[in-house]
This record gives structure tokens, C-alpha cells and sequence, in this order.
């Protein structure tokens, strides 16, 4: 049965449309469910069919196959007989989509197999088999379960902002050609006879024609779905990227089973609309940055975030002023904050160093080494909390004093990958340092303007396959590579660094006397350098990203702003502690948008061809201008190869031999005046394709050219220009003797004139850029070689068709 | 009676000669059928081509007149066949008498023994009467009784015909047909051709009037000089698309004969020649084609249902047919180049 076949084709084609879900899922565990239940629902499918069920029962079928597919797949343990789903089980149903949906914020892709989102994938997948089944078999519409199956691919594209692999695309394309190409066959088979487009009978074992256009139509179009992008500049970073570059560097995307920073805040920020993420009130005057997140450990892939570690808000934090030194002074600030619901994570955003916390919702932990909240339960959605602090105001002077025990603190966080590049320059640049704060300082101070470094939304591609190496030659970037690039180089000059995110300061949105109300907006988010000074001193933030490219930037007393050295504002902040700008205005409009992407991606993942796009958008608009110039260019040379060869001084003009009177005729100088006349010909006419004049092969010289007076087209001393290069052409072509002596160019000139004097002002245009003449013979010639190709390849089909085995098949035709 | 060999014809005429002696033909029968040159060039063209001519109009346009005017305008024998349903072959050819006084049978020549054979209202004799045309006009001899009799040189039969729709008529045969060489309409002059007409015809007939212009032997090496005309290689190939293309024309159940190649490039040479061109042009094969194709054409079924006339027909086949291209092939030809038309006709047939 027909219907069977169909069937089989229609789960097989919805398995390779879920091809793109595997960009999404570290294993494969996924498409044996998938298989599985795709497999059941065909069947049953089948098996409805069979019974010559309706529709309806058709569809109850399926559903309930993939119910208990379901159910057996994640048993709640309350179904009877391990089969029958009670409502214990559609609670915990419902309670898997819960899971899966916190998945899906807290995990970036590639994901592991968790059992909520396999939950909801199998429940995607086989509803989309229950409905191309429906549509493909029962309605005979194949061409609409295309948009189920595009709803599987919508998946990927919309988990990846930037790209996806092309390979799931191209599988999943196949499988709904096959769909399509399938139901056509079956269609075609009912007619009881294959044919052609020419009407002739096809053996059995000699392909359709007709079936050949479409394959060669479905060819075409699917890579040219694929090709086309790799041709838009702003498009081909993803695929290009995962081609062309050899491994991530710092600041890459985490992996599952931790939350990734960057994936986790990338939804937001690829936003172009400003949304209030928190408001802060605090009575510091001059609050630093919130912190909510922590990026310590570096390998190949870049920093990454460690499991937080910790104990609960509940019972207490350590307060950091124990064992203070004499020189660090301590703050003890509150502040509160409301969290909208458009900041949603698993950790809360808190100053540094919070002491207390009180009025938290939900289960939350401190971690005493990150210092940040953090929870395994609870999200940061619509949380109102406050908590006290203290701010560590350190100077210069004590820094310098600043010793690591050898055998204490993080040490784990001075591990770097071996780039000899980045020891190279840490080495030339903390030369003649002797303390550790002089050394970092110089670091810091290595990112500045006068060195070259510029903030820079989009990243220059480099070509060391390093990251690191990349942005510090390159020199732009912005705070991700900046944060990243410094704590490399502090961790190469050998003491512990890591990069820390959170907010600026923001935009004051309210002042009462003792406090300020900020607003903070995904513009704020932020990352920036954090170094280990020992036990005293902990760690002590370092921003190397240029403030001024930075909404609500501050920069503290012991970081001074590498290239604010010069402004006097940036000297008082020395002796007011952190943000120690006070006339710098926080509404200040600075670069918009410009963290739009900062947290968005780390160093290493962006690294793609983009900022190269202005050198390759010049040089392609350069060839496709000579491109475009190559016709008329074209059109100039064989004009002036004709008129030169029709203004050749012919010989003497000799009298029209007629009546047998044989002239003595030079031979040579006759053939020059044929060609010469024929060059004059060939030029008229390429002129009149050129101004839309129509040109008709089955008119002779003689009457283009009396068509030409007689519409008007040339007149006045033109006439007997025109009459006389029809005449020179008929008697090159048909006579004993050409016409000599004839001023063929001023005649060429002549009616070329009057004939561009008749167009109109766009035609004149189009025959000076892109002239029709030479146009039309281009795409004659490609028209004819593609003939010649395509007939070829026809003969040698044949050939080769003459040798199938489906030729030796019993009922030929 | 002199017989004349076909190819004596003498010397040729240089282009001014030529022209005279031409341009005075014309004129003289002019002064008979006013505002027809193109008619009288072809005619006379068609004498200088050693062919035939057909005129074939309504009755009393001035087919015969113009027969008579070309007739009386060159000093030649002339002979005047007036076809009637009840004309016997032998009238034409001629009859083998038997004289009493040698006790011989004697041949009589028919009317075809003359230079101008002027054939009035053709297609009211018997189809078995036109055929005793067939030889003289296409083998320019006639034989009675086994006996072969050459005719002379120039030979022409200018035949008028009425349209066969009108009553009385038999249509001439196909190889009766094939024989002429062009056929040509008269139309109705226009208003001042007409009025002129009045003035002139009005009191007596100018035809008595005309005098003769030129003589056999003037014709003779006017047609020695319309055999010199060059014909290019393109030119003859055009002759032979054209005429293959009313072989596979669609429209047409009968297309054009070899004959008609050879008789069409014949008259071509003659036109150009009239023309004082000392070459031909596909214009003149343009210009001639439907005098020269169209009376030789059958049309199909369904052409006919659709009232298109072999005229139309040809004409239309003569405005699709490209030039050939002395070099490769015109760039702005844009249909695809797959050999020539013959080969397709052969393709399409298997």
C-alpha cells in the first residue's frame, strides 16, 4: 500500500528535519527517544490507516501513542501497570516542562541530557510527527508539513544569535524534499504511466527528465540557502568563525552544568531596546560596581566560571574588616535593590564586601571567595533585598606593601595557558617594577589609548589563532577582552587575577539626603579585572576598559584611568577612595549601547571576521564597480577597434563594375574596404541595441538602414550617413566589389549622434554604464554554453543510462 | 522559320546600354498602364529572366493590356492564345496537315511558335489545353507527331488568368503552375492613375499607338547581361532558406519547387540588373519572393479555414527567415543555433 510507504517517508523525514537539534544537545540521547517515539507514532499511524479509521481517530491514535510514549519514557512511578498515566503523572508532566524551562535559562548550549528538556523535546518531535503524518498521508499536503518541520529548525536559530552549523540545515532540507518528492511519485504513479516533458514514453529504468529538473531545482535551491549567506558579510561570522579559527580563547562560553555568564545574559543584551534591570538605593555617595558573577578559572576555552562554593546568607558573613591593615579604610555602607523581572539568574548582584543580608526570598548563599550571592533554587526575578557592606578604600602606598603568602590564598588563579607572546609583553612591560602593585598598575596602565588600544564593539579577526594574542595586536575591543586580557597578563606576571561581572554605577534616578537611588540597565553590565593583593587587602577590582567608552565607568584611586592621566579631575579621585570622580555625571551620555555586546560573548568567541567587513565591503564595492564598469569598458574598446578600422584610408573609390566591364581592383585593399565596411555595420547595430533601437535579423542593410530614416531616428545629414553604411555593408557582403573611399566614420559618428540624440535620457545612461549590446552578446554566449553544457551531459546521461541494471527489469515500461 | 539556339544570345550591354534600352521598355508601357512600374519592371523582369508571367487579377484591371503593351513595345513575333473552354491542344502546339500538292503532312505551327506568347484568360481552357504548355514553357521545344521543334529565343508566355473563385474557370494544374515564373496581380490603379486613364483612354486605345522600343536581339543581350549578375554565396543560401521554408512551413501543404529556387535567383538577377546594380541583394529576393513563391504554394487545411492566403503566408515566412550571416552568425539572432532548418525538418519527421 502506497499509504505505508508514505507514512514511513513522512517519520523518516521528521527525524531529519530534528537534524538541528543536535547543535543543541552534547549527546545523542535525544534522537533514540526521538526515534522511538517518531517510530510509535508512524505506526500506529499506520495501523489506524489500516482499520480505515477517520481522520479524527487518526489523530486520537497518534496522541495517545505519544502519551504513553511519554509516559513510559519519564514514569512519574504512579502509573498503573507502568503504562496507564494517572494525574500523578501529568503533574509531573508538568513539573518536567518547569524543569526544562529552568534549563533552558540556567544552561547554555551544548546542553547535557537533562530529563526536562528531553521531556519537552520528544513532546516536539513527535507532534510534529503527528502533524506532517496528518498532513503528508491523510490531507495529501506535504508542502505544509514543511512548517512544522521549520518550527524544529526555528530551535537552534533561536538558541544561537549568532549562527548555526549548516550541516542539521541541509539534512533537514533533504528529508522534506523526500517528503515532497515522494508524495509527487505516488501522485505521478496514479496516472499509471511515467512521462516526459516532451511527450515521449520513459523506461522504467531511465530517470525522468522531468523528475531530473526538480532534483536539479531542489539541488540549487538548497545550496543556495546555504551559499547565499556566506556571501553577506554581516552574516557569515558564525560559520566562518567555527571554520576558520582554531579554539576559543579566554572568556568563552561555559559548559553545561554551570551557569554561563555569557550565554545567560547574551539574551539580554542582544536587545536594542535600554530595560531597567535593578534599582539600587545606597547611602555610599560613590558606590563602585555591582558584582553578581565570577570568572576564575582560565583554560584553552577561556575563563570560566568554577561551582560556587558557600554557605547560606542565613548564617552570616565573614566581615573582612577583622584583620584589617592600618592603611585600608573601611566603609560600612546599606543599600537595597529591586530587581525587575527582566534580570533573572541564579545570583544576586551585591557591592563589595557585603556583610549582611536580610530580606532575601528564597535559599541563597554566599560565597565568601567570589563574594557572591548565589542560589541552586531561587532566581534574582522581582527580588527586593538590602544588605549592608563595607567598601575597602585602599591606597596606592599600602598596596605596595602588599605581599602573597607563598602557600596561601587562590593560587589556582595564576594558571594561564603557555602564550610566549603575552609572557613577552608582560615581562617588557612590568620591567623595572619591583612590587606587585607597581607591576599591575603597569598592566593596567599598558591598556590605554596612548598604546593604542581603542574600545571597539566589534572585534578584528586575528590571524595567531590566539584570542589573547589577537586583541593585544589588535588592540580593539571592549570590557570583556579588556577584563580578560589583563587578568592573563597579571596571572602571567605571576599573582592571582580574575574577571568579575557585574554593573556600573548607572544613571542616579533619585537623592534623598542620605542616599541615591541608581537605575542599572543592560547597558551597565560590565566586566572588568579583579587581583589578589593577599589576605589584608583581598581582591581589588582594576577596570581596565576605557571609561570614557563606558556608561557609568568609575575608576578607583589605586586604577587610575591610563588615559585621564592628564585631566585634573582624575587626581582628586586619589584621596576620595573608589569612584573617586565626583563631577562625573552618571547620565552622562556616553557611547550608547556600547556594552550592548560587552557581556554578550567573551574574548575568544568573538573574534570574528566582523570588524573586517568596512575592508571587504570597500573591496568588493570596488570589483563590483569594475564588474560593473567591464561592459561599457568593453563596449569602448570594440568601438574604438571599429572606428579605427573604418576610418582607415581606403583606397581610391572605383567605379561599380557592371556588365561584365571587369576594374582593376587591388584584392587587398577590396578585402580591407569589406571589412572595414563590415566593422562600420557591426558598430551601427551595436549602436541601436544600445539606444533601444530594434534590431531584426531578417532585414538587410539596405532596409535597417531605410528603417531607420523612415522612423525618424536619423535625419538631416544622418540620412545619407545611414543609406551610405547600409550600402557599404550590402556591397561588402553581396557584391563583386566593396564600396571604397567612403568616410564610413564620420558616417558612424554622424548617425550615432542623431540616434542618441532620439533616446531618451535613461536609455543614453544605460548605453554609456551597461551597454545592451555587449550585455546581450554576454548573456548569448552563456546562454549557448550552458546549452552545450546541459546537452552534453544529457548525451553522456544516456550513455551511461544505457547501462543500468533497472534496464534488465521484467515489465519494461 | 530561323531557329534560334537558346544560348546565341550575343554580347553583353554595359550598364548604361542596359539601362536605356531597359528604362525604354518600361516607359513605353507606361504610356499604356499608368502608375503600375512595379507590375511592368516585374514583367519585363521576368522576360529578362526567361520565364514566364502570370497575371491574375479580377477582370478589367489591364491584365491583357499589359501583356499587349510588352508585346507591342519590343519588335518581335508576337502570338495571342485567346483560351476558351472549347481550345484543343493542337490549337496551341500546332497540327501536322496533310498537303496535297507534296503528299506530306505538314506541320502548322501552333502559337507558341512566336517570342511573346500573350495567353488571355488562361484558366477557361480545359486543364488537357493548358497542359500543351507544359513543354514549350518549361523546355522551351514543342513536339507533335514525334517530332521536336525548338522555339525561339526570347520565349515568354505572359498567361492572364481571373481569380479562380470566378465562375467559368478551371484552376491551372500544379505543374501548370510551377511553370510560371512570377505571378502578378494588377490591383486597381489608384484615383489619379485612374483619372489620367480617362484623359487618355478616352478617345481611343494607346495601345494602337505604341510603337516598338527594342527588338529580340536587344532583348537577347539584355539577357546576356542579367546572366552576368553576381550573385554572393549569402544571397544563395538565403534563396534556399527561403525556399526550404515553405517546405516545413506548417501553413503550407505544398511548399516550393527547386524550380522556383532557380527561377526566383533567375529573377532576382534580373530585377538587380534592372535596378543597375551588377549584383543581387536579398531585397530583391525579399521584394519577389511572394510574386515568386506564393502562386506555387498549397496551403494546408487549416491555413485555408483560417482564410490566410498563400500571399500572407509567404509573406510572414519572408519577415521570420534571419539574413544568413556571411560570417558565423549575427549576434542578435537569439534563437538557438542548431544547424540549419533542413536538419530540424528531418528530426521532427523522425
Amino acid at each position: 500500500m502506497r499509504n505505508r510507504h508514505l507514512g514511513f517517508v513522512a517519520a523518516a523525514a521528521t527525524l531529519l528535519a530534528a537534524a538541528p537539534l543536535s547543535a543543541i544537545y552534547e549527546r545523542w540521547t535525544w534522537l533514540i527517544q526521538c526515534a522511538v517515539a517518531v517510530a510509535l507514532i508512524a505506526g500506529a499511524a499506520t495501523l489506524a490507516r489500516s482499520l480505515r479509521a477517520p481522520l479524527w481517530a487518526q489523530l486520537l491514535g497518534m496522541a495517545a501513542t505519544l502519551l504513553l510514549t511519554l509516559t513510559i519514557m519519564f514514569p512519574s512511578g504512579d502509573e498503573l501497570l507502568f503504562l496507564i498515566p494517572t494525574p500523578d503523572t501529568f503533574s509531573h508532566f508538568s513539573a518536567m516542562t518547569g524543569f526544562a524551562l529552568d534549563d533552558m535559562r540556567s544552561y547554555g548550549v551544548p546542553v547535557p541530557d537533562r530529563p526536562g528538556l528531553q521531556f519537552i523535546t520528544v513532546l516536539g518531535v513527535g507532534s510534529v510527527a503527528i502533524l506532517v503524518d496528518l498532513l503528508t498521508v491523510s490531507m495529501r499536503r506535504p508542502a505544509l508539513a514543511g512548517l512544522p518541520m521549520l518550527a524544529i529548525y526555528s530551535v537552534p536559530v533561536a538558541v544561537y544569535t549568532t549562527s548555526v552549523p549548516p550541516l542539521p540545515f541541509i539534512v533537514g532540507a533533504i528529508g522534506f524534499l523526500w517528503l515532497l518528492a515522494a508524495d509527487n511519485v505516488d501522485r505521478v504513479r496514479r496516472f499509471g504511466r511515467r512521462f516526459t516533458g516532451d511527450g515521449r514514453d520513459v523506461d522504467v529504468w531511465e530517470p525522468s527528465p522531468l523528475a531530473a529538473a526538480g532534483r536539479r531545482l531542489a539541488v540549487v535551491g538548497v545550496a543556495l540557502a546555504v551559499l547565499v549567506p556566506l556571501a553577506v558579510p554581516g552574516m557569515t561570522s558564525g560559520l566562518l568563525t567555527n571554520v576558520g579559527q582554531g579554539g576559543n580563547g579566554p572568556g568563552g562560553n561555559g559548559r553545561g552544568g554551570r551557569v554561563d555568564l555569557f550565554a545567560k545574559l547574551s539574551g539580554d543584551l542582544n536587545q536594542t531596546a535600554v530595560t531597567d534591570l535593578l534599582k539600587v538605593t545606597t547611602n555610599d555617595p560613590n558606590p563602585f560596581y555591582l558584582r553578581f558573577g565570577v570568572a576564575e578559572q582560565i583554560t584553552n576555552d577561556g575563563f570560566k566560571s568554577l561551582s560556587s562554593r558557600g554557605t547560606s546568607v542565613n548564617e552570616g558573613l565573614a566581615d573582612p574588616r577583622r584583620n584589617q591593615p592600618d592603611d585600608v579604610r573601611y566603609r560600612e555602607y546599606q543599600a537595597r535593590i529591586e530587581v525587575t523581572e527582566d534580570f533573572d539568574m541564579p545570583m544576586l548582584p551585591v557591592y563589595s564586601t557585603p556583610i549582611k543580608v536580610d530580606d532575601v526570598e528564597g535559599r541563597w548563599n554566599y560565597d565568601p571567595g567570589r563574594q557572591t550571592l548565589w542560589s541552586t533554587a531561587a532566581r534574582s526575578k522581582n527580588k527586593k533585598y538590602g544588605f549592608n557592606f563595607v567598601r575597602a578604600d585602599f591606597s596606592p602606598a599600602a598596596l605596595r606593601r602588599a605581599e602573597i603568602e607563598d602557600n596561601a590564598g587562590p593560587n589556582q588563579f595564576i594558571d594561564t595557558p603557555p602564550v610566549q607572546q603575552v609572557d613577552e609583553l608582560v615581562a617588557q612591560v612590568t620591567r623595572g617594577k619591583s612590587t606587585q602593585y607597581d607591576k599591575v598598575l603597569a598592566i593596567h596602565q599598558y591598556f590605554s589609548e596612548a598604546n593604542g588600544f581603542r574600545y571597539n564593539l566589534v572585534t578584528e579577526a586575528g590571524t595567531s589563532g590566539s584570542a589573547i594574542v589577537d586583541f593585544l595586536t589588535n588592540k580593539s575591543g571592549f570590557c570583556q577582552q579588556y577584563a580578560s586580557a589583563m587578568a592573563w597578563m597579571v596571572r602571567s606576571a605571576g599573582y592571582p587575577a580574575r574577571v568579575a561581572f557585574g554593573f556600573t554605577r548607572g544613571s542616579q534616578s533619585g537623592d534623598s539626603s542620605d542616599s541615591k537611588t541608581w537605575t542599572l540597565t543592560n547597558k551597565n553590565l560590565h566586566a572588568w579585572t579583579e587581583v589578589y593583593f593577599g589576605q589584608d587587602f583581598g581582591w581589588v577590582p582594576f577596570d581596565a576598559t576605557p571609561r570614557a567608552s563606558v556608561l557609568g565607568a568609575t575608576r578607583s584611586a589605586w586604577a587610575p584611568d591610563p588615559d585621564a592621566t592628564e585631566e585634573p579631575e582624575a587626581t582628586p579621585g586619589a584621596t576620595t577612595g573608589p569612584g573617586a570622580d565626583p563631577t562625573a555625571n552618571p547620565n552622562t551620555p556616553q557611547d550608547e549601547g556600547n556594552d550592548e555586546a560587552d557581556l554578550g560573548a567573551g574574548l575568544g568567541d568573538t573574534t570574528p571576521t566582523q570588524s573586517t567587513w568596512p575592508w571587504y565591503t570597500i573591496a568588493s564595492a570596488i570589483v563590483i564597480l569594475l564588474l560593473l564598469a567591464l561592459p561599457a569598458m568593453r563596449r569602448r574598446f570594440l568601438r574604438r577597434s571599429r572606428f579605427r578600422a573604418a576610418s582607415t584610408p581606403a583606397g581610391p573609390a572605383v567605379a561599380s563594375a557592371s556588365g561584365g566591364v571587369t576594374v582593376e581592383v587591388d584584392v587587398a585593399s577590396a578585402g580591407r574596404a569589406r571589412e572595414d565596411a563590415h566593422a562600420a555595420w557591426a558598430e551601427l547595430l551595436d549602436t541601436m541595441v544600445d539606444y533601444r533601437v530594434p534590431i531584426d535579423p531578417t532585414e538587410t542593410p539596405r532596409a535597417t538602414a531605410d528603417r531607420l530614416v523612415k522612423n525618424g531616428l536619423v535625419g538631416g545629414p544622418a540620412t545619407d550617413s545611414a543609406r551610405l553604411l547600409g550600402q557599404a555593408e550590402e556591397r561588402a557582403r553581396y557584391a563583386r566589389q566593396p564600396l571604397q573611399g567612403g568616410r564610413l566614420s564620420d558616417s558612424l559618428r554622424t548617425v550615432r549622434r542623431a540616434i542618441a540624440s532620439q533616446a531618451g535620457r535613461r536609455t543614453r545612461l544605460a548605453a554609456a554604464i551597461l551597454p545592451p549590446s555587449v550585455l546581450l552578446r554576454w548573456r548569448l554566449a552563456i546562454v549557448e554554453a550552458s546549452i552545450r553544457t546541459v546537452s552534453t551531459a544529457g548525451r553522456i546521461r544516456d550513455v551511461f543510462a544505457r547501462w543500468s541494471p533497472r534496464r534488465l527489469l521484467p515489465n519494461r515500461r | 522559320m530561323t531557329q534560334q539556339s537558346w544560348d546565341e544570345l550575343g554580347g553583353a550591354l554595359s550598364s548604361a546600354e542596359f539601362r536605356a534600352a531597359s528604362d525604354a521598355i518600361v516607359a513605353n508601357i507606361e504610356q499604356v498602364i499608368e502608375g503600375k512600374t512595379a507590375s511592368v519592371r516585374l514583367a519585363l523582369a521576368v522576360l529578362l529572366a526567361e520565364g514566364h508571367l502570370l497575371i491574375e487579377d479580377v477582370p478589367g484591371v489591364g491584365k491583357t493590356k499589359l501583356a499587349k503593351a510588352l508585346a507591342r513595345s519590343i519588335d518581335c513575333s508576337v502570338r495571342r492564345i485567346q483560351f476558351t473552354p472549347d481550345l484543343l491542344p493542337s490549337d496551341v502546339t500546332g497540327v501536322s496537315v496533310y498537303n496535297q500538292e507534296t503528299h506530306d503532312f505538314e506541320f502548322k505551327p501552333g502559337a507558341v511558335f512566336a517570342n511573346l506568347v500573350v495567353g488571355d484568360e488562361i484558366n477557361r481552357a480545359s486543364p488537357k489545353t493548358q497542359s500543351a504548355l507544359l513543354e514549350s514553357m518549361e523546355e522551351h521545344q514543342v513536339t507533335v507527331d514525334g517530332v521536336t521543334y525548338e522555339l525561339q529565343t526570347p520565349f515568354m508566355v505572359i498567361a492572364t488568368q481571373n481569380p479562380i473563385e470566378m465562375e467559368g474557370t478551371y484552376p491551372l494544374p500544379e505543374a501548370q503552375r510551377d511553370r510560371f515564373t512570377a505571378r502578378i496581380a494588377m490591383g486597381y490603379p489608384d484615383s489619379n492613375a485612374e483619372l489620367a486613364m480617362l484623359d487618355v483612354h478616352g478617345a481611343r486605345d494607346p495601345l494602337f499607338a505604341l510603337k516598338p522600343v527594342s527588338d529580340a536581339n536587344t532583348v537577347r543581350r539584355l539577357i546576356a547581361t542579367v546572366r552576368a549578375v553576381h550573385v554572393a554565396d549569402p544571397v544563395k543560401q538565403y534563396a534556399v532558406n527561403l525556399v526550404t521554408a515553405t517546405r516545413e512551413s506548417p501553413e503550407l501543404r505544398l511548399g516550393a519547387s527547386p524550380r522556383s529556387t532557380l527561377q526566383m535567383l533567375r529573377t532576382a538577377r534580373a530585377v538587380a540588373a534592372l535596378d543597375g546594380r551588377d549584383y543581387v541583394l536579398p531585397d530583391d529576393l525579399q521584394n519577389l519572393a511572394v510574386s515568386v513563391l506564393a502562386h506555387r504554394v498549397i496551403p494546408t487545411a487549416d491555413a485555408q479555414l483560417a482564410r490566410r492566403t498563400t500571399d500572407a503566408i509567404i509573406a510572414d515566412l519572408v519577415h521570420r527567415l534571419p539574413l544568413p550571416h556571411e560570417r558565423q552568425r549575427s549576434p542578435y539572432d537569439n534563437r538557438p543555433s542548431t544547424g540549419d532548418g533542413r536538419a530540424q525538418y528531418d528530426q521532427r519527421r523522425n
